[in-house]
């Protein structure tokens, strides 16, 4: 039997008793096959030492067992991990952030508490996916959308607590930013609404996020301050139409000037679905971190010069485009709603970024939604039509690393200025990291528009199960983020195996947000039982523990 | 409601497929071992192209139990997790990325992988690879979980050019049964 860190076996083995009591025997699970399933697929730690192994799994039904198995941990000091679907693979999946903990399994909670559709939102337990919340929704017929991650079997509330994000419009796109109420229950095994949830027989908690006093939602967010029992999602009413507009701008450069005017439209609310960045020149696709699929054949001239060894030249892949009359930046601007609405931003779009020399405009057809299951079928990508997919799996041409099988990926996710300049600088930065460790992926990579104010700039990077290979890897990511830190670059979120390196980098004043963060885990978590070391958040007795 | 013989989603009756010389011995080979076996369905993955040998096998198999087109989207879904929540054994042929995903959705249904084995798609009448899968087609025991040729990993890919061939069983509980139910 694996122990919890500092746990007798008398301990741990009447907390299992009391456990078992409270949610019945089939619940728990002990068994080495069965723990197996509680490991990160895509771990960069698998097999090695440092890999954040369970010791146990508990599966309550509802958020009742939650407040008594929280009672016991506590009595017998067990630390516990919640997970709500734990398929947030390559973010921990369902493996805990210190090894020996107990996973509170929560899919069994799987209901759909409450949805609204005239007030537009939901309320979800830990264990519904997109796929529940998405058929449930075209069961009842709703006239709703919801905004899906890639891939869409993680779980809605799951998904909002780590920092999750989607492709529809800017106010659904960040999910946490999306809700609107919580229920926890405390290390303390205290029951607490957020919100005007603590108002008994609120009539308002999905509609008014302030509440009343401190807003404290977001202390739940990537951390470790309780069992995220319910959460309230403000949804998206189902758009009338889509439609796909492309702009083009010849130059490298054109970039500064493109990313500022969308920016000003983005601020005006004008432009407010998705814009993907992507290079006819290079032929990179937007999210290229995410693509899959042999590249595009490029002209034999680009091609020499993208994939230079002593690295990308911009001045001549900038002449070579505009010798062949290619546009070296694409624009495709998502649009949603009313037929008239979507015309009138299009020409807004048209107005703003006419003013770059060059630029072409193409709108694309306007496609009446729900789109039928024909055509369905025949769209590559259904992220944009809120429909939850399992597509981001392809992956593609990552078949081998290091003369290793890639078994998964993990990602580095930094975010970046949201200006042509940072994307210049950025491009060059991690090209040249990417050259020198021949990672897999195109030569150049851009930016996601995601955030409505900031880029995200996430770098795929192979996992293996070979621990030579993975420890490089481990490297790799420690130089990216040291580069990055020192541009002023910082990441949103990260694989446990990195938690205390990210966070290590957040260090203005002595590292005074992790003082505050540890002040408060002391106060809500004495006993420093609930998920030890999730983002790089200690209770007292382990600071000085690797996890 | 699904029945054996219901395909998941829409349009998931794999594509008619000419059964040439050969076809019938397959079927033959699974008729004689049915009474025997306590599969379920084979699961087919949509996703791929099969090579013609394989598609002979799986319009052969089809005389003996449920051939079910999978696909892993979200008219798919549904159907996946009432197949799952009603069956005991599974077998499949798949690419690695749909097995790497069927393999994680099964895990909340109480299955797990129990016999697994990789071919490449291109190896043509591969007798060997046949052999396996009509094997576990016929109820033949299956690996002790966790044993090696199981455990090893796979590449969860789908154009590495690998065809998996596979079962799994149930062996616990199913967390992931759904309730999804409003409750307000």
């Amino acid at each position: 039997m694996k122990l919890p860190p500092n746990v007798s076996a008398a301990d741990f083995t009447a907390a299992l008793t009391q456990f078992a009591r409270i949610v019945g025997d089939p619940w728990l699970f002990t068994a080495d096959e069965d723990l197996e399933l509680y490991r990160d697929s895509y771990s960069i730690l698998w097999g090695e030492a440092d890999e954040r192994t369970a010791s146990a799994a508990v599966a309550p039904d509802n958020a009742d067992q939650v407040v008594e198995l929280v009672k016991v941990a506590n009595r017998y000091r067990i630390p516990v991990y919640p997970i709500s679907t734990g398929k947030n693979l390559g973010y921990g999946g369902a493996a805990p952030a210190l090894a020996g903990s107990v996973v509170f399994d929560l899919k069994r909670m799987n209901r759909i508490v409450e949805i609204d559709e005239r007030h537009g939102y939901v309320v979800v337990e830990p264990g519904v996916s997109y796929f529940d919340l998405y058929q449930h929704i075209q069961d009842q017929g709703l006239k709703l959308w919801i905004d899906v991650p890639s891939p869409g079997w993680g779980s809605v509330l799951g998904n909002a607590l780590d920092g999750g994000v989607g492709v529809t419009l800017a106010p659904y796109r960040n999910h946490f930013e999306a809700q609107c109420g919580i229920e926890v229950v405390l290390p303390n095994g205290r029951m607490v609404r957020t919100g005007m949830g603590a108002l008994p027989g609120a009539k308002t908690w999905q509609q008014f996020k302030p509440g009343f006093g401190p807003r404290i939602d977001g202390l739940f967010k990537q951390s470790n301050y309780g069992v995220v029992t319910k959460m309230g999602l403000w949804l998206m009413p189902a758009p009338e139409n889509f439609a796909t507009g492309v702009v083009t701008v010849p130059k490298f450069h054109d970039v500064i000037a493109l990313v500022d005017i969308i920016g000003r439209l983005e601020q005006s609310k004008i432009v407010q679905g998705l814009w993907n960045l992507s290079s006819p020149t290079t032929g990179t696709p937007a999210f290229a971190a995410h693509e899959s699929g042999p590249p595009k054949p490029l002209d034999s001239a680009i091609a020499a010069i993208l994939n230079d060894p002593g690295g990308v030249d911009m001045n001549k892949l900038d002449a070579a485009a505009q010798s062949r009359t290619l546009p070296f930046w694409q624009c495709d601007f998502n649009f949603y709603g009313p037929e008239r609405l979507i015309k009138a931003q299009w020409d807004c779009v048209c107005d703003a970024l006419g003013a770059i020399p060059g630029a072409k405009f193409k709108l694309g057809e306007i496609r009446s939604l729900p789109l039928s299951p024909q055509e369905q079928a025949k769209t590559r990508d259904l992220g944009p039509f809120g429909i939850p997919t399992l597509k981001t799996f392809d992956l593609g041409p990552m078949f081998s690393y290091g003369g290793e099988d890639v078994v998964g990926h993990i990602f580095f996710s930094p975010v970046i200025p949201r200006t042509g300049e940072a994307v210049i600088e950025a491009m060059d930065v991690f090209a040249a990291i990417g050259r020198k460790y021949k990672l897999p992926g195109p030569p150049l990579q851009f930016p996601s528009t995601i955030f409505e104010r900031a880029f995200l700039f996430a770098v795929g990077l192979p996992v293996t199960r070979s621990a030579t290979v993975n420890a490089k890897l481990r490297d790799i990511i420690r130089e990216l983020v040291a580069v990055s830190a020192e541009r002023g670059w910082g990441e949103y979120r990260t694989a446990p195996a990195f938690y205390d390196l990210i966070m290590g980098t957040y260090s203005y004043n002595d590292h005074a947000l992790r003082e505050l963060l540890e002040t408060i885990k002391d106060a809500v978590d004495p006993n420093g039982i609930m998920s030890p070391g999730r983002y790089a958040i200690r209770p007292r007795h382990l600071r000085d523990a690797n996890g | 409601m699904v029945t054996r013989r219901t395909a998941i989603g829409t349009g998931l009756a794999f594509a008619s497929l000419a059964c040439a010389a050969g076809c019938g011995a397959y079927g033959q080979g699974v008729r004689e071992r049915r009474a025997a076996q306590s599969i379920d369905a084979l699961l087919i993955d949509e996703s791929i192209e099969m090579p013609p040998h394989m598609s002979l096998f799986i319009e052969a198999s089809r005389w003996a139990l449920p051939v079910i087109a999978v696909r892993l989207d979200a008219p798919g879904q549904a159907g996946l997790k009432r197949l799952l929540d009603k069956s005991q054994a599974l077998v499949g042929i798949s690419c690695g990325a749909t097995l790497f995903c069927l393999e994680r959705i099964a895990w909340d249904y109480g299955f797990r992988l129990t016999g697994r084995s990789q071919r490449s798609a291109s190896e043509p009448g591969d007798a060997a690879y046949r052999k396996e899968v009509t094997a576990w087609l016929g109820g033949a025991p299956a690996p002790a979980a966790g044993s090696s040729s199981v455990a090893r990993p796979y590449r969860p890919s789908r154009r590495d050019g690998l065809l998996h061939s596979w079962v799994m069983h149930r062996a616990s509980p199913r967390l992931g049964q759904g309730r999804g139910d409003v409750s307000a």
